[in-house]
């Protein structure tokens, strides 16, 4: 408390000096805004709870206006998220088959049948698996670009910015070209690894759960690299250059220099990189559609495919609410810790 | 001694003259090698499955793909670019006054609105789509939204407008505050200082903003895919889907229309680089 009072009255007195300016200016709303009265709350005494949102909002003229601008960005989330997602919610505890029926209230039980059904595990399994894989494929091979392209060479400001073309692709478009070029008789990788000698007979790439897992895993590593390499690279410019020639100087080694240099002063763009990741990873959807569309057999089911196979496809609705939801908490999870990771950076900004 | 260290240091101009530039050709060429494909088998005179594996440099470039890709698809191009566009208008017309209050709030030292919003749009960002779809659904099936433009321009603003908000938010924040509080001492209302004194200034924010926004958009097919079931509104990431679902022989039709659905990133890639980077920077590191 102590420590909180000097703070309001420089609040209090600065407001004050606000106020008068505009006093001389002449507007006159503002002349009988100033009286002190009217604060409402503050070093003056008068409790703010008495006040009720009208006195707040008289008292608080110009906080009231600007929160005014707000307002369609809070109705849009309100509407487009809160309330969906609430909704979403009350549909995975009904007993809903086809998504434009409603149904009984039946508690927790599609949950526990999700939990129970080995699709929805394995579906749990590959999206670890495909997180943890793309993230660190991404990272290492986006670090590695970013750090060969902050020596500055012939051409290297060119190439920087065609390796960016994949990440500008619509997923769905990158999908394609990968589901054509991975065929399985007649696809290009195929026909260039038999005329290498390296396999004696096609392999058929999407009849088996691993190798589709295979796939669509090697694919969004090709899609997230671009934006690892990006943003790792502008870390690495931030890096101020004395840092390594004095490390240098003092005899430091190349792997030195990358281990006591630029790791640490890489983590905080790194933390951040990988929680995007995640992110967007996790939202991966376009690419099992146009890739494997699942199969073979829900083998390569990812949640948020799965939560849509058992809605749109199943007509179980209300279990592809709680898969849907179980993505969802799992999201809300990774967001804790983003937020907690960049709250440093929020702060600042 | 001496002479080793010399020769070290004569191969390591060596390296930077030549080895580097060269590195950097084969790793870009590798990661391009997918686009490539792409394009020269789009360009191929005979589009059958085996010709296009067996030359990677084709005798002679035609534009019949082009022309099946355009036939087939060009309802769905115009739909994508309603619907991108539109969510450009919504999503900056959302974010641009949020922006402007909130950038405000925080010079008049309202911090817990400025975190709790902040965090918010943060937390917005990371919804999964499937999560929201569901509801979607079964919402836009009431209000007849289903298989139209503007439930579509509706649920892809999800995707763009707390990145808008935050994008212009931080480009707000680099404008002078003595701007604003110059026009307050003139007199000026909030909306007047809005509306003739800082949006007029973000101009380089919004576009970064609607760029992203447009992206976003004409990128998406969750909702493309879920909220047109059955319907005869085709966005274009729809439309490459079942056209290659649905066609067997002529891979290089599918093709050419990936490279269509490419061209407008290809576009900003060309000519708004710069504001791409700011956006990439500003949505992604401030926060």
């Amino acid at each position: 408390m102590n420590r909180k009072l000097p703070r309001e009255e420089r609040t209090l007195s600065e407001r004050q000096a606000t106020w008068s300016v505009r006093a001389k200016v002449g507007a006159n709303e503002a002349l009988t805004l100033a009286r002190p009265a009217d604060y409402g709350h503050g070093t003056s005494g008068r409790p703010a709870r008495q006040a009720g949102l009208w006195h707040w909002m008289r008292s608080h003229q110009r906080q009231a206006i600007l929160l005014a601008f707000v307002v369609p960005a809070l109705t849009y989330v309100i509407l487009f998220f809160a309330y969906p997602l609430i909704y979403g919610f009350t549909m995975s505890v009904e007993k809903i088959g086809f998504i434009g029926q409603s149904g009984p209230y039946i508690g927790l039980h599609n949950y526990r049948v999700e939990i129970n059904d080995p699709v929805t595990r394995e579906a749990l399994i590959d999206t670890a698996i495909f997180l943890v894989a793309s993230l660190f494929f991404q990272f290492t091979i986006g670090l590695g670009i970013a750090s060969y392209f902050s020596r500055r060479f012939f051409l290297s400001g060119f190439l920087r910015s065609l390796i960016i073309i994949p990440w500008l692709f619509p997923p769905i478009a990158s999908g394609t070209i990968f589901a054509i070029m991975f065929a399985g008789q007649g696809g290009i990788i195929d026909e260039t690894l038999l005329s290498l000698h390296l396999i004696s007979s096609p392999i058929f790439w999407f009849d088996s759960a691993f190798k589709a897992m295979f796939v669509i895993i090697f694919v969004n590593i090709w899609i997230g690299i671009p934006f690892n390499a990006v943003l790792l690279y502008s870390g690495l410019q931030d890096i101020p250059n004395e840092l390594r020639e004095a490390s240098a100087l003092d005899g430091a080694s190349v792997w030195q220099r990358f281990r006591y240099i630029t790791v640490p002063l890489l983590r905080p763009v790194s933390l951040i990189v990988i929680m995007l990741g995640i992110i967007y990873t996790v939202k991966t959807f376009d690419l099992v559609i146009v890739l494997t569309n699942g199969g073979p057999d829900n083998g390569s089911q990812l949640m948020s495919t799965w939560a849509y196979t058992l809605a749109f496809q199943n007509f179980e609705t209300g279990q592809g609410a709680a898969v849907a939801n179980m993505l969802f908490i799992f999201c809300m999870i990774v967001a804790f810790f983003y937020i907690r990771a960049t709250r440093r950076e929020v702060a600042v900004a | 001694m001496n002479v080793r260290r010399r020769m070290g240091l004569f191969w390591h101009r060596r390296a930077r003259r030549f080895a580097l530039p060269i590195g950097g050709l084969v790793i870009t060429g590798l990661m391009l090698l997918p686009i490539y494909f792409t394009i020269e088998s789009s360009l191929a005179p005979s589009s059958s499955f085996q010709a296009l594996s067996q030359s990677l440099v084709p005798s002679h470039f035609v534009l019949s793909n082009y022309r099946l890709a355009f036939d087939e698809e060009s309802g769905s191009i115009v739909t994508s670019l309603l619907i991108a566009l539109g969510a450009v208008v919504l999503s900056v017309g959302i974010a641009l006054p949020a922006a402007y209050g909130l950038t405000k709030l925080g010079y008049l030292k309202s911090r817990a609105v400025i975190s709790v919003a902040i965090i918010v749009l943060l937390v917005t960002q990371m919804v999964p789509g499937i999560s929201l779809t569901l509801a979607f659904y079964k919402v836009f099936f009431h209000l007849h939204l289903l298989n139209s433009i503007p439930g579509l321009i509706l649920a892809d603003s999800t995707n763009g407008m707390p990145f808008a908000t935050l994008v212009l938010r931080a480009y707000m924040g680099s404008i002078p505050r003595e701007l604003s509080d110059a026009a307050y001492v003139d007199g000026a209302s909030e909306w007047r200082t809005f509306r003739s004194v800082i949006a007029p200034l973000a101009v380089p924010g919004i576009v970064t903003a609607g760029l992203f926004v447009f992206l976003f958009a004409w990128g998406d097919f969750l909702y493309a895919y879920t909220l047109t079931a059955g319907g005869n509104v085709t966005p274009l990431t729809k439309g490459i889907l079942s056209f290659f679902t649905n066609n067997t022989v002529n891979w290089g039709g599918v093709l050419a229309t990936v490279v269509l659905a490419a061209i407008p990133s290809g576009l900003i890639l060309s000519f708004g680089q710069r504001y791409v980077m700011g956006g990439l920077r500003a949505g992604a590191l401030k926060g």
